[in-house]
Order: structure tokens, then C-alpha cells, then sequence
């Protein structure tokens, strides 16, 4: 017989952590057992490993779908972590006892195919009464939820604080000064919120079965163990393993779980993983809300400037972003933080008043200078490192499995490939290799030829290189398959944009590579970015590609409708700021201007836009043509695009040419307006009487210096036009001259003799053989 | 019945600090009336264990307080910034009461306000007759907080010149007041300190010297966070000064007042309510007292102008006029406000006509 010491965590508490660790130095154990699943205890050495650093997680998944996976993340500051390094450093033995992931990843596969089957069946009606339901569900599943996953940070919310860390460190702490004390604390502080909740309650149901599991695990390792017990396992659970079952019950309870996958099916191993996915906010459940500052307080606990120290960090933090602080403000935040925490009445400094403490004295008052920074010091750009020899790399099988299916082989050597888009065996082959072109792994290169064949026909140029793999290794943390992988990557990229035409474009990407969901959060954020753009550039080069993906679609069930009304939201966010932004530009950027207007409208000409956006979108450009503010080349353009449409009539167009080339206005501008109006569309002086009149009375208007310099302009729009083209234009020019007063006199002598001389013509042409002179 | 159209926060709050005091057992900084948990609890009410009730001075958010007492009781100076509107002056008058009993050592800064009115001044009958002495001096509210341990306000510190701004650099960081014309200083006692407030979102101000803004902690009071909040303190404020102008207030005020904060609420924060859809921000600061502006300019209107009843037609000038500070880009911001939010919303049909027709 063997005693058992429970020892219930905070998951990811580096308090906790400390705690753990000097409670198991007391006890010596023979045995520790960690809240894990059995059947990955024989990973956990690998954790000692020399090259194994964390963050890293525990990642099982099924072999058959890599998707339905589960993760268990592990910092230097958790409790279950430095559980295992003290047993695998004293040598005790060491095992998981949770609900193994074979029997988690079955019931993960039978409720996605239920799923399946529900929504298949479901069809297009789904039933009434359970929409009505769903919320309500959802709200309390969230609540309780958090309870479930943290309640010591539950319990810290309803004392007052924000961060679960301070409240463990003030009122847990304080409260014992021998280590088996907290725990009794914690364990008494768990039991009481654990009556408030009943038993039937459908959240507890998953951890009342789990804990049975354990109950039985634990009872299993009692009859081999030597000596004293240790059970490391979430707070939460304490009371719960300690209660009186009995085996029979249990046994029962577990029953109900469903049958095992075989263990070829599983596959289990380390990835690495990185301190910003740890945070809650990454949506990980168990996560903690600012990492950094956890990792801050495991490594700098006994030390007791550890606030200056923090304080340091936060201030080198903002320098880098362009903020200036002085060491003496850094005093002042310490100072401040110490007494706000006396006004609180807090024991000692947390995270929230040095957050205060920060905007107050090295922020200015300013909270935005310290969002600025928050993502950054918060959740850090840590990343995890494991062991070359770790066994099996889940995105390098998947990448295989791909490769199989799609009949792709790896060859270090460039082959050509070409892709029929239209066919299914083109189209996967396509979308797998644009996801791994996203993962940064170069294997196919697509060629520019494709694109004069039509929008069907992709051409690649394949090569692997073998650092592929390596690369694919550090896109691990972004998840265990290809398609999630660069899903989240390209969720990461688009996040961090700024520009909303590069945004675009990466939506566009995501649509090549069928990523769906990305696609539409990408079009999520285009919404959101748009509205805070007042770069009118930004607006109108995003338009184009937004159509583009409207227009030609995909074969993807993805809602299109959104984005036309983001279409029109930008259009008429584009449409009012035109007029504005087209004003005091320097001819580089009103190139920039002209040509990104010209492309928006050429696109927008291809839609079918509503009226009001219609409206306004002429209406802006009528404004710039009758704003004298309006850089000229840009009216000229507007000018042109109006007319074209029948907006402007023939006896307005010759009104405004007239006024905006007339010799008052200087030849810099008139050449500008020309240029605007011209570029791209000289052709339309070979049919127009108007514009070509207009035209000419300007050049010959021009004196000849300006002439000169304008000449190469000249020529650069004239080039626009084929030798054949341009010899037309000469032809009109020069018979529009001829068509004047001619200064033949015709002679009333020869009249008489003409329809003589008329037969004699005809018979000539008519090659008469009889003919002569 | 005193005369005094309006008394200090002290006299006011009597009763207040006089129950806080008597069961306020916790550690108080030197020279302090109160402890700081005290102060906290005076500025954002609560009932004493007696069982009186403490009023609530301010609505907002209790850790920013807790940040200006903690402050306060460090030797740093404290500097309450926001845009008009956000009780900054009401918070500095009720800490100096608080803290020292004593809110009217205050200092008036504008544009005119020079060095004598800071350090100190000379009575020059005694100048002449005696020659420089102490005597000679005028003390300033300033000069009397140092000699007596207690709080010295500052009303609108950036509206006074940056030169004599930074009088105040050797005073905040040495805490003491050189007299150089008697070779002399005067040394703060414990307890003193200063609260200034200013307007962070201004024009005409004077921007305080990088030396100066570090020696004050900041504390930016924010405009209110809640929409019930915002809407309850305008319909009160509104009603309050509709009796004082004899102007009749409307049975559907109510329901105008939602729709004005509605539109002040989306422009201010950069997206509608709804979360939905992200909006451009205009210049001004569309604060709460700019909601109340509007609504009574409104009332006078419809009251003077119109039929008597409050509608967009009445409202959309004042609204206008509150959101166009800038005539281009506010403009640009505003329309296409009209165009992506208000077109489309139900109810809202009469102010995207009315608006336009104004713009």
C-alpha cells in the first residue's frame, strides 16, 4: 500500500508551478502521475530531451484524417512540465492517467460523421425549434466553459481581478506557508465551486467520465508503486479523484465511451509550438492571457526587482516603436505601480497595475501607445525547438499521402507540368501546390506562359529542394495538415496587412488554394481595413482584383454576395474620396492615380453595379473634371471615361477641350490634360471629327518651343497606334485640309465633252480590248 | 440661507468627509485627511460602515481614480487630460477636497497668466519702502500649497504659455520654489503635489515641453462608455437646461436623444453599434457636451422656428455644425457616413435627407 498526495495545478501557472515543484522535492515520490493520455506516456521522456525546448505541444491525430487532431501544449512554466523533468531527473516513475487519445480521437471522428450525416440529411431546412435553441446553448456552454478550463482564473474574476495569476499569488500564497497547505486550500476553494454546479450538467458530463478514467488509473498504480503517490492534475479535478467511487462505477461510466481506434490509427508525437499560440486569445481553451508575463514571473520568482525588470522590458518595447522613455519615467511606473497596488490592497505588484502604471507614466495617458506594444510583449514571438529525431512529423505524411493521391512525385530536378483546371485530377494538383507555394515552399513555380490560353491552364515548373522538409517542420505551428496549415498562415499574413490591395490579392490567393474559410475571414478583414483607409490609391487598386474574384467565381460554395457589397462599399468610399485625394499630386503619383482609376473602372464597367454606386461613381468623376483643384492629367482621364460612356455630350466635350487646352492655360497643364485624356485611347481620334478638331487646333495653337517639348509625349501617345493606324490618322488629317476651298477651276469648255470621256473611262476599266488612245 | 451661488466641493460634501474620516483607520500618506482606499471611496461613493451614504462623484471607470489617488500619494504630479466634457475639473476639485479639505487653491491658466501668478508676486508699497523681504511677497496658491503640505490646482495647464509652463519643472522635481531676489527657497512640506487638468484634443493650446510631461503622471478620462449611460446624462443635462430656458421639452425628445447619440456614439468610435461596419473618425471630438448642444440648440429651434415638436429637420443644422469641424475632411467623413450607414437604416430616413440637404 502507498499513499496518494493530490496535487491540483493551474494549468500554465508559473506560481503553481513553483508550488509543484517544491511540494514534490518534500515528498519524494515513487511515482508521479500527470493529467495526460495513458497512451502517450511514452513520450513524455522525450521531453527531457537535450534538444527539446518549449513551448512545444503533445499532438495526437487520427492517421486517417490528419484535421481531427488534439493538442497538448506545454510552456517552461507549467506545472505538468516541470512534473515530468523532477520525475525524469529523480527517476521515479512517471505515466499519464487521462482518457487516452485513441478513445478522444474515436468519439472526435463518430461526432464530425454524425455531424455529416446531420447536415446532409438536414438539407436545406433546417428544423425551426433547434435554431431557436442554438444560442441560448452556445452562451451557456461559453460560460460554464470558462469555469471548466480555469477556475482559479473564474475564481480570480470574481474576487476583483483580471489575471488569475495575481489572485493565486495574492490569496493563494499568502495563505499557507507549508506547501501541502495550498493545496489544501486550493482543493477547498474547487469543492465549494464544484457544488454550485450540478452533477446532470451537460458540460461535466466529458470530465465526470474522465475523471473515473483516472480514478481507475490511479488505483492501477497504487498496487505497483513503492512509496508515496504523486497526482498532478488540474485543480479542478482534486475533489472529484479524491471522492469515494466505487471501481464497479466506474467501470461503467467508461463504458459508455466509445471503442478505441487500433493504434496503427493513431499517430502521436512533439511539435513545436510558440508562446502566442499559448494565450487564450489564439483560441487554445486552457490558454493564459498574456504569456510573456508568465514566462516574466517563472524565471525572474524569487527575484525581487522583478517588476523593475518587467518595467524594463516594457520600455525597450516602446523605444523600438518609435516612443521616447527616459529611465527616470521607468522609476516612476515602478514607484506607481507598488502604490497602486497598496490602494488596491493588494500584498504585491500584478499585472494590472503595472499595466496602469505603464499608460500612466510612460505612455502619456495614451492606452492606444500601449495596445501598440500589448500583442507584442504579451505574447512574444517565442517558438518552440524539438529534437531532429523526434518520430513522425504529421505535415511531412500528410504531404506524402498528397503526393500519392495526386500522382506528384518529388524530384530534385525542374519538370514542367501543366494543369487543366477544369478537370479534377488539375485542379487538386493546383490547389496543393499554391497551399504549399503559401507555406513558403517553393516545389512549384507557376510559369507566366498559362495565362495567354485562357484562365483554365496553369503551368508549374517542379522542383524539390531537401530543405522543403525543414521548412515544413517550422510550419508545424500552424497546424498538422497542409490545408490548416496554410490556412493559418495566410490568416497570420493577412492580419498583419496593411495595404488592402495586397489584402485582396491574398483573398485571391486563398481562393486558388481553396482555402474557404480564410477566404471569407480575409474578406472579414478587406471590410475592416476599408474603413480605416483614407489612402483613396489603396481603395481603388483593391477594387479590381475584389471583381475579379466576384466576377469569375470559383467552384467553391463560398457567398459571393458579400463581397459585391464590399465591392460597393469601397466603390462608394473610393468614388467620395476621389475627387479629393486628385488634387496636389506630382506627376509620378498622378501617373499612379490615373492608372489605378483607369483599372477600377475598366473592372467596375464589368459588373453590374447598383445605381446609387453608379451614380456617385460619375458624379465623382464629373467633379474632378469641373474642379480646377483637379490634377490635370487625372481630369483628363475622367473626361475621357465620361464621354466614352455618354455622359458627356459632343457639345460639352467641345466646351471643356476647348477651355482646358486654350492657349490661357499653361502648355505644361494643356499637355497634361491631352496626356490624361489620350494615353490608351489614341484611337478614338481616328473616328472622331470632335476630338480630332479639338486636337488640332491646340497643336497648331502651340508656339514652337512648348512644341518641342512636349514632342516625345506626343510620340509616346502616338506610338500607341500600328503603322497602319497611324497612316489612317495622317489620311484623315491631311484630307480634312484637302476637303477645304480646292483651288481647281473647272473648266465650262470641257463639260460638254465629259460623259464622252466618262464612257471612255469605264470601257478602260472594263479593259476593253478595243480600247484606244 | 447662504448667498453663495456655489460652494466648494468641502463645504458641499461636508457631511461626506466627515463620516469617512471618523471611521478611516487604514495608513494615510503625511498631511493626507483621508487614506487613499477613502479617497476612492468618496470619489465613486459607497456607504460608510455607519451606514451613511457616500454620493458618486464620478461615472466611469474605478481603476483610472485608483490610478490619480495612487498618484497623488507618490510625490508625482497629477495630469487629468481628456476632451471637454469628461469631469476633469470636477475630479481635481473633489480629490483636492478630499485629500486636503481644501479645493480652492486653484490657478486659472490662459494665455495671460505669467510668472508672478505662478511663483510669486511683489506688493511694491513694501517693496519700496522696505526692500526686498519676505514680507514684500505675494504668496500664489502654489506658494501657499508648498508652505502647507497641500494640494495646489492647475486648471487648464496648456493654455498658458510654454515659458511659463516650465516654471513649474523645478517645483515638481526638486519641490522647491526659489526666491532668488532674497537668495532664499521655499521647501514643500509633505503633502503637497499638483493636479492639472487639460484638454488633449484642442486648438490654440500650448504643448507641454517633453521635461514637463514627464514629471506628471496621466490620466486620460475617457468620454462615456456605455450608451444607456451616455443617453441617461444627456436627458438629464437636456431636461435640466430646457426648465432654465424656458424651453418646453418635447414628449419624443427621448427618442431623438437615442438617435443623436447614435450618430455622435458611430462617428466617435469608428463603427456602428452593431460592430458591422468600420467607419472614418472626424476631427472634432464629439463629446457628450456636444450632444447636449445640439439637442438644446434643437429644442431652441423647433421651439423659436418651428411647430414646437423636435424633429431631424431641427436637429440636422446643430448636427452638422458639431460634426464639420474641418470643411473637407469632415465632410468626406460624414457623407460617407450618409451613404454606407444611415441610407439604409430604418428610421433614420428623415436625417439622411434633412443632413444632405444642409450639406
Amino acid at each position: 500500500m502507498s499513499d496518494i498526495h493530490y496535487f491540483g495545478i493551474r494549468h500554465h501557472g508559473p506560481g503553481s508551478s513553483q508550488r509543484l515543484l517544491a511540494a514534490l522535492q518534500a515528498l519524494q515520490p515513487a511515482c508521479v502521475l500527470i493529467e495526460g493520455p495513458t497512451d502517450c506516456s511514452e513520450l513524455l521522456p522525450l521531453l527531457a530531451a537535450k534538444d527539446m525546448h518549449p513551448p512545444v505541444a503533445l499532438l495526437a491525430y487520427a492517421a486517417e484524417d490528419a484535421s481531427c487532431s488534439v493538442f497538448y501544449p506545454f510552456v517552461e512554466y507549467s506545472p505538468e512540465y516541470q512534473a515530468t523533468l523532477y520525475a525524469i531527473h529523480n527517476q521515479t516513475q512517471l505515466a499519464f492517467i487521462d482518457v487516452p487519445v485513441n478513445i478522444q480521437l474515436a468519439k472526435y471522428l463518430q461526432d464530425k460523421q454524425k455531424e455529416q450525416q446531420e447536415s446532409e440529411q438536414n438539407g436545406d431546412s433546417p428544423d425551426d425549434s433547434e435554431l431557436d435553441q442554438a444560442p441560448t446553448n452556445i452562451s451557456e456552454r461559453v460560460s460554464d466553459h470558462a469555469l471548466l478550463l480555469d477556475p482559479i482564473g473564474e475564481l480570480a474574476h470574481l474576487a476583483g481581478y483580471e489575471d488569475g495569476e495575481a489572485w493565486w499569488n495574492d490569496l493563494i500564497e499568502q495563505n499557507g506557508d507549508s506547501n501541502s497547505e495550498i493545496f489544501t486550500v486550493v482543493e477547498s476553494a474547487m469543492q465549494a465551486l464544484r457544488d454550485t454546479i450540478s452533477p446532470a450538467h451537460p458540460g461535466l458530463a466529458r470530465d465526470l467520465v474522465r475523471e473515473a478514467y483516472m480514478r481507475l488509473e490511479i488505483a492501477k498504480a497504487k498496487k505497483t508503486a513503492d512509496g508515496p503517490i504523486a497526482v498532478v492534475c488540474g485543480a479542478w479535478h482534486v475533489p472529484a479523484l479524491k471522492a469515494k467511487h466505487t471501481a464497479k462505477s466506474d467501470r461503467e461510466l467508461i463504458k459508455t465511451l466509445p471503442a478505441k481506434l487500433t493504434k496503427k490509427n493513431v499517430k502521436a508525437t512533439w511539435v513545436p509550438w510558440t508562446s502566442a499560440r499559448l494565450a487564450s486569445s489564439s483560441g487554445y481553451g486552457a490558454g493564459v492571457d498574456a504569456p510573456m508575463w508568465y514566462h516574466h514571473l517563472w524565471h525572474q520568482q524569487a527575484h525581487p526587482q522583478r517588476i523593475a525588470h518587467w518595467l524594463t522590458l516594457v520600455a525597450n518595447e516602446l523605444r523600438q516603436a518609435g516612443q521616447v522613455v527616459s529611465t527616470a519615467s521607468v522609476i516612476e511606473a515602478t514607484r506607481l505601480c507598488q502604490t497602486l497596488a497598496a490602494v488596491r490592497n493588494r500584498p504585491s505588484v500584478g499585472f494590472e497595475e503595472v499595466r496602469e502604471a505603464v499608460i500612466a507614466c510612460l505612455c502619456f495617458g495614451e492606452a492606444s501607445i500601449w495596445q501598440q506594444i500589448e500583442s507584442q510583449l504579451l505574447l512574444g514571438n517565442q517558438v518552440g525547438h524539438i529534437p531532429a529525431d523526434t518520430p513522425l512529423i504529421p505535415l511531412i505524411e500528410d504531404l506524402q499521402g498528397q503526393q500519392k493521391k495526386h500522382k506528384l512525385k518529388a524530384e530534385a530536378l525542374p519538370r514542367e507540368l501543366s494543369l487543366d483546371l477544369r478537370s479534377d485530377a488539375g485542379l487538386g494538383k493546383s490547389i496543393l501546390l499554391h497551399r504549399l507555394t503559401i507555406l513558403s515552399i517553393d516545389w512549384g513555380t507557376l510559369g507566366n506562359s498559362g495565362k495567354s490560353r485562357g484562365t483554365f491552364r496553369e503551368n508549374w515548373t517542379l522542383a524539390w529542394q531537401p530543405e522543403f522538409s525543414v521548412k515544413l517542420v517550422e510550419n508545424l505551428v500552424y497546424g498538422s495538415t497542409i490545408e490548416q496549415a496554410a490556412a493559418n498562415k495566410l490568416l497570420e499574413q493577412m492580419q498583419q496587412e496593411k495595404s488592402l490591395s495586397k489584402l485582396a490579392s491574398q483573398v485571391n490567393l486563398c481562393l486558388e488554394a481553396q482555402l474557404d474559410q480564410a477566404a471569407s475571414q480575409g474578406i472579414d478583414l478587406l471590410a475592416q481595413r476599408a474603413a480605416h483607409t483614407s489612402d483613396c490609391i489603396d481603395l481603388l487598386e483593391s477594387i479590381a482584383p475584389l471583381i475579379d474574384i466576384s466576377r469569375y467565381g470559383t467552384a467553391r460554395a463560398m457567398s459571393f454576395e458579400h463581397i459585391d457589397a464590399l465591392i460597393e462599399r469601397l466603390t462608394l468610399q473610393a468614388a467620395i474620396a476621389m475627387p479629393y485625394a486628385c488634387r496636389n499630386l506630382d506627376d509620378d503619383e498622378s501617373w499612379h492615380y490615373r492608372q489605378a482609376i483607369g483599372d477600377a473602372h475598366q473592372a467596375l464597367l464589368l459588373t453590374d453595379w447598383t445605381c446609387e454606386v453608379e451614380q456617385q461613381w460619375w458624379q465623382s468623376l464629373k467633379f474632378i473634371v469641373e474642379s480646377n483643384l483637379s490634377n490635370r492629367q487625372i481630369a483628363g482621364l475622367s473626361s475621357r471615361l465620361l464621354y466614352q460612356a455618354d455622359k458627356l455630350s459632343n457639345e460639352e466635350l467641345d466646351l471643356l477641350l476647348g477651355k482646358m487646352l486654350s492657349p490661357a492655360i499653361a502648355p505644361a497643364d494643356a499637355a497634361r490634360y491631352f496626356d490624361g485624356f489620350f494615353t490608351n485611347a489614341v484611337d478614338r481620334l481616328l473616328y472622331d471629327d470632335l476630338l480630332l478638331s479639338a486636337i488640332e487646333h491646340w497643336l497648331i495653337s502651340l508656339e514652337e518651343p512648348s512644341f518641342i517639348e512636349f514632342l516625345p509625349l506626343f510620340r509616346r501617345i502616338f506610338a500607341d497606334l500600328d503603322s497602319m493606324e497611324r497612316k489612317r490618322l495622317i489620311d484623315r488629317v491631311l484630307q480634312g485640309r484637302a476637303q477645304g476651298p480646292s483651288q481647281w477651276q473647272v473648266n465650262p469648255a470641257a463639260i460638254a465633252s465629259w460623259p464622252q470621256q466618262l464612257d471612255r473611262i469605264s470601257a478602260l476599266l472594263k479593259r476593253d480590248k478595243h480600247w484606244q488612245q | 440661507m447662504s448667498g453663495i451661488l456655489r460652494q466648494p466641493a468641502e463645504v458641499t460634501y461636508q457631511a461626506e468627509l466627515e463620516a469617512l474620516k471618523a471611521e478611516d483607520i487604514a495608513k494615510k500618506p503625511a498631511n493626507w485627511a483621508l487614506s487613499p482606499q477613502a479617497v476612492v471611496t468618496y470619489l465613486l461613493g459607497g456607504k460608510t460602515k455607519d451606514g451613511i451614504e457616500i454620493s458618486q462623484k464620478y461615472f466611469g471607470n474605478r481603476r483610472l481614480i485608483e490610478t490619480a489617488v495612487a498618484t497623488l500619494a507618490t510625490d508625482r504630479a497629477l495630469l487629468l487630460l481628456g476632451v471637454p466634457g469628461t469631469a476633469k475639473s470636477w475630479v481635481s476639485e473633489h480629490l483636492a477636497a478630499a485629500i486636503c479639505n481644501n479645493s480652492t487653491q486653484v490657478i486659472q491658466c490662459t494665455a495671460g497668466t505669467d510668472e508672478n501668478q505662478i511663483r510669486y508676486g511683489w506688493n511694491y508699497a513694501q517693496l519700496l519702502a522696505n526692500g526686498p523681504s519676505k514680507e514684500a511677497l505675494v504668496p500664489t496658491p502654489l506658494y501657499r500649497a508648498m508652505e502647507s503640505g497641500t494640494l495646489c490646482r492647475l486648471e487648464e495647464l496648456t493654455r498658458m504659455g510654454s515659458d511659463v509652463q516650465d516654471t513649474l519643472i523645478t517645483v515638481l522635481s526638486e519641490k522647491m520654489l526659489p526666491i532668488p531676489e532674497l537668495n532664499q527657497a521655499v521647501y514643500a512640506q509633505k503633502g503637497f503635489n499638483i493636479i492639472a487638468t487639460a484638454n488633449n484634443r484642442d486648438k490654440g493650446v500650448n504643448e507641454l515641453s517633453a521635461a514637463l510631461k514627464r514629471r506628471f503622471n496621466v490620466v486620460v478620462l475617457p468620454l462615456p462608455d456605455d450608451m444607456d449611460e451616455e443617453v441617461a446624462i444627456i436627458s438629464k443635462r437636456v431636461a435640466e437646461m430646457s426648465v432654465g430656458l424656458d424651453l418646453p421639452m418635447p414628449k419624443d425628445a427621448q427618442q431623438e436623444i437615442v438617435k443623436v447619440v447614435t450618430i455622435f456614439r458611430e462617428l466617435r468610435s469608428g463603427e456602428t453599434l452593431d460592430g458591422k461596419v468600420t467607419l472614418k473618425t472626424p476631427t472634432g471630438n464629439l463629446s457628450t457636451a456636444e450632444a447636449i448642444a445640439v439637442m438644446v440648440g434643437g429644442l431652441s429651434q423647433a421651439n423659436w422656428f418651428g411647430n414646437g415638436s423636435l424633429d431631424a429637420e431641427n436637429l440636422s443644422s446643430n448636427l452638422v455644425g458639431a460634426i464639420v469641424k474641418d470643411p473637407v475632411q469632415d465632410k468626406a467623413v460624414l457623407e460617407e457616413y450618409l451613404e454606407t450607414v444611415l441610407k439604409k437604416r430604418t428610421g433614420y430616413a428623415d436625417y439622411y435627407k434633412t443632413i444632405n440637404e444642409v450639406l
